[in-house]
């Protein structure tokens, strides 16, 4: 099966999924090794190491890829990506305008979008059927509500659900057809229903972007456990209800524009994230928040220092600032997670 | 609360706030009043060009204060704005625009930018963040700026100073309206084939209501309405300060005049100024340009090699711009480049928008460089840019831009520096690159290539 690579949460998969494509999430940390030559030292380390990846053959396999537009630094690596095509396997670049504000006429906008790129995919494909595009819709849907099951599991108090799990789940989700990845997630659901796991574990909820792999081990491994991850590699990916519309590419652009938002968002939608955050910290029963904020991404650091500043949370947060690779600082992580473990104890 | 509401807590807050901003610049016990008249030495007729820009923006700077230039009390509906959004209708609606990003740049010309930037950073803002927001959070957060009635912004260019407004927007309790300006569509409009022309034409017409839409907005939280007649006559404005402006860039371009000095040539910033739409901006251009038509000179007079400047100059003192202006007759500037065509009167909304979509900055760097390449002249010898190593929209793309540059033959030297936080300044090595690249340009000049 010919794969198309995609970088972001906002990337309308299920549109590539139609095309007959394997679509193929981009690992937040793929390329980490290779050392980006041709965006500057301001860019953040997942777009960096996607450029390096791409220029050291990480990418091979793939028939092309799909940018998102999601923030200024994407817009970089679609600039390298398309510069440096030459030395670059994966043939077909499309670079897809994300709007940042959630209104009727942005997310008409948006459907034109995503007609503009089902345009450049049936260049390489032939036609793609309304109903391929609604059963893409469908399948994918599936895996929406496998999700939100996963969820209720997490929030109950003792979940036997860890965050080390869901992040290798959705590791997968990255590279496996999205049929298969549906019975996964129905088995490991099945699996895990009526189970229990460890009850004094301070329950933390992750704030972030692209993340960073070592992160929850690190987290799980001094005693936390994870009950949500705000981030692209969490619940931006699969959260987000359906609405039918007569229109397909109509439906998707409703869909991912209303669905829980990155901090690159505005206005509204903005707003909304921070009460969203708010009202999981209740929902989850969260003990404490651990923010990695992405050196490099304005957008995540602005958003922590609203935080901050100006609408704190019920409840502590630490903030980490680094990249995809780097080391998590075990202790500091350690000494949150006791301080947290304390309180917990002390408030049961 | 009502708009008489926000009237009376906007009057009470700006007091305080000029008074605070005095006294961040050291000049507490000088009442605002006098501090106003001080900054008005002479009539806006008897200056030069360059300073007529100058007094204009203080006169500004003071309006958003509700200080008219005599330091009388004169109330005036102000709203915040992002640096790219346009301000034709703000003018046409009597709304008096507050430019985040320059309000960054006139405190690190009164060095007052590193305090502001060290208290944002005191408060949360990572150190990596565009210096030009970290000094307005700063701000902000000193409580020296004025409060405002509404808060408009755009997406583009960058990330950080939308994302900003929406700190503002918070921290001041004001309503907000994002302009949303799809990316790429200067792009598609050079590709040129029929799905990319009909994307760009959606893109048109979806920035279009939205400033339809901002107007309701204006409307609705300040009570100020839009005059057809008046938003013509603005438009009108803005046609002739343009053409006044593109006959003096052409003079710059292809002459040696001289009347023009680098520093102030780069603070026309022509392109990011917020007075676009008043009466006064045509007369600044059009002084400019006649003030360098009058000082021509034969081309054989001088010898500092032409250099055409990308993005902006380093605001806090610094040697620097002194020592260029010895070194290099500075010939051209993307911030003073006329990027769109004269405004169509008949669908002046329309025109907006079609200007804002295709702001020629808001592309691949592919874009970019082809149009420089294509704009500079042959007799140029080089391009200097200067871009903090904060910004992601321009420092993300110089390593592509150096290699397009020289494959074109255009030798290019980039500073990475800071414009508005100095704490960063080693003026001797930059120094030392600004001779080693002048002399490598006098020792192959471009000319000999081609
Ligand atoms: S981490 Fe931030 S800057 Fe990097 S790709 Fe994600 S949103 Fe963009
Ligand atoms: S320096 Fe760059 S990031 Fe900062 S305001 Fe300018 S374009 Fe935006």
């Amino acid at each position: 099966m010919k794969k198309i690579g995609w970088f972001c949460a906002y990337t309308p998969v299920e549109l590539i999924h139609a095309a007959g494509f394997l679509p193929v999430g981009v690992k937040s940390d793929s390329g980490a090794e290779h050392e980006d030559v041709v965006l500057g030292d301001s860019i953040c380390s997942y777009v960096r190491s996607c450029m390096g990846g791409a220029l050291t053959g990480a990418y091979d396999s793939l028939s092309g890829v799909v940018i998102a537009h999601s923030c200024e630094c994407m817009r970089r690596l679609a600039d390298g990506w398309g510069y440096r095509q030459e030395e670059i396997k994966p043939r077909m670049l499309h670079l897809i305008d994300v709007p940042k504000v959630v209104t009727d006429s942005s997310i008409a906008f948006f459907a034109g979008g995503i007609k503009h790129m089902k345009e450049t995919l049936e260049e390489q494909v032939g036609p793609i059927t309304e109903d391929a595009l609604k059963n893409a819709i469908e399948t994918y849907a599936t895996t929406r509500m496998h999700f939100a099951k996963i969820d209720t599991l997490r929030k109950k108090e003792a979940p036997a659900v860890t965050g080390k799990e869901v992040a290798a789940l959705i590791e997968k989700s990255f590279e496996i057809p999205r049929e298969s990845f549906n019975s996964l997630l129905e088995n490991f659901i099945q699996d895990k229903e009526g189970e229990t796991g460890d009850e004094s574990a301070p329950r933390i909820m992750l704030i972030g972007g692209p993340g960073n792999s070592s992160l929850i081990p690190t987290i799980e491994t001094v005693g936390g456990l994870c009950v949500v991850e705000h981030m692209c590699t969490g619940l931006r990916l699969f959260a987000g209800e359906r609405v039918p519309h007569e229109d397909p590419c109509h439906e998707l652009a409703a869909l991912y524009l209303k669905k829980a938002p990155c901090p690159r968002m505005l206005h509204d939608k903005a707003r909304e994230a921070i009460e969203e955050i708010q009202a999981m910290v209740k929902d989850y029963r969260v003990d404490g928040v651990v923010y990695y904020s992405m050196k490099f991404c304005a957008n995540m650091q602005m958003q922590y220092a609203l935080l901050k500043n100006d609408i704190p949370l019920d409840v502590p947060v630490k903030v980490l600032e680094g990249d995809i690779s780097s080391e998590v600082n075990a202790r500091e992580v350690q000494s949150f997670i006791k301080r947290l473990k304390k309180r917990r104890k002390k408030n049961r | 609360m009502n708009r008489e509401q926000v009237i009376k807590e906007n009057t009470e807050q700006r007091k305080i706030q000029i008074e605070n901003l005095l006294c961040a610049k050291g000049l507490e016990g000088i009442s605002p009043k006098d501090a106003v008249k001080m900054a008005f030495p002479k009539a806006f007729e008897d200056l030069s060009p360059s300073a007529k820009r100058g007094y204009l923006n203080t006169e500004q700077f003071f309006n958003a204060y509700n200080f008219n230039i005599q330091g009388e009390f004169e109330y005036h509906h102000l709203a915040w704005r992002s640096l790219f959004v346009p301000t034709e209708i703000m003018y046409a609606m009597d709304l008096l625009p507050f430019t985040s990003e320059m309000v960054a740049s006139q405190l690190a010309m009164s060095g007052m930018a590193r305090e502001r930037i060290e208290t944002a950073e005191a408060h949360n803002f990572s150190g990596d963040i565009c210096s030009f927001m970290k000094a307005v959070a700063g701000g902000v957060i000193e409580n020296i700026f004025p409060t405002p009635d509404i808060l408009i912004t755009s997406t583009h260019l960058c990330d950080p100073s939308a994302k900003y407004a929406e700190l503002a927007s918070h921290h001041y309790n004001r309503p907000e309206f994002v302009l949303d300006i799809p990316y790429g569509l200067y792009d598609m409009s050079i590709r040129g084939s029929e799905k990319d022309l009909k994307r760009v034409e959606e893109g048109v017409e979806y920035v279009c209501r939205q400033l339809h839409e901002m107007i309701d907005f204006i409307t609705e939280h300040t009570g100020l309405r839009l005059e057809n007649e008046k938003l013509r006559q603005v438009i009108r404005w803005t046609n002739k300060a343009r053409a006044w402006l593109e006959e003096g860039n052409d003079v710059t371009l292809h002459e040696r005049t001289a009347a023009k000095k680098g520093v102030r040539e780069l603070d026309y910033a022509a392109n990011l100024m917020q007075t676009w739409g008043t009466e006064r901006i045509v007369d600044v251009y059009k002084s400019r340009c006649i003030d360098y038509k009058a000082s021509v000179e034969p081309k054989s007079k001088g010898t500092q090699p032409r250099i055409v400047w990308f993005h902006l100059r380093p605001y806090f003192k610094t040697p620097l711009m002194n020592y260029l202006d010895e070194k290099i007759d500075l010939c051209g500037s993307q911030i003073n480049f006329a990027y769109w065509e004269p405004l169509d009167l008949a669908d002046p909304i329309r025109a907006i928008s079609r200007r804002t979509v295709l702001h020629p900055a808001f592309s691949s760097i592919t874009a970019r460089t082809a149009i420089a390449i294509d704009e500079i002249p042959d007799d140029t010898d080089g391009i200097i840019a200067y871009y903090p190593k904060s910004c992601r929209h321009f420092h993300g793309g110089s390593i592509m831009e150096n290699e397009t540059f020289k494959k074109a033959g255009i030798p290019i030297l980039t500073i990475d520096g800071d414009c508005v936080d100095d704490r960063g300044e080693d003026f001797p090595i930059v120094k030392t690159r600004v001779d080693r690249f002048m002399k490598s340009i006098l020792k192959n000049p471009r000319s000999a290539k081609k």
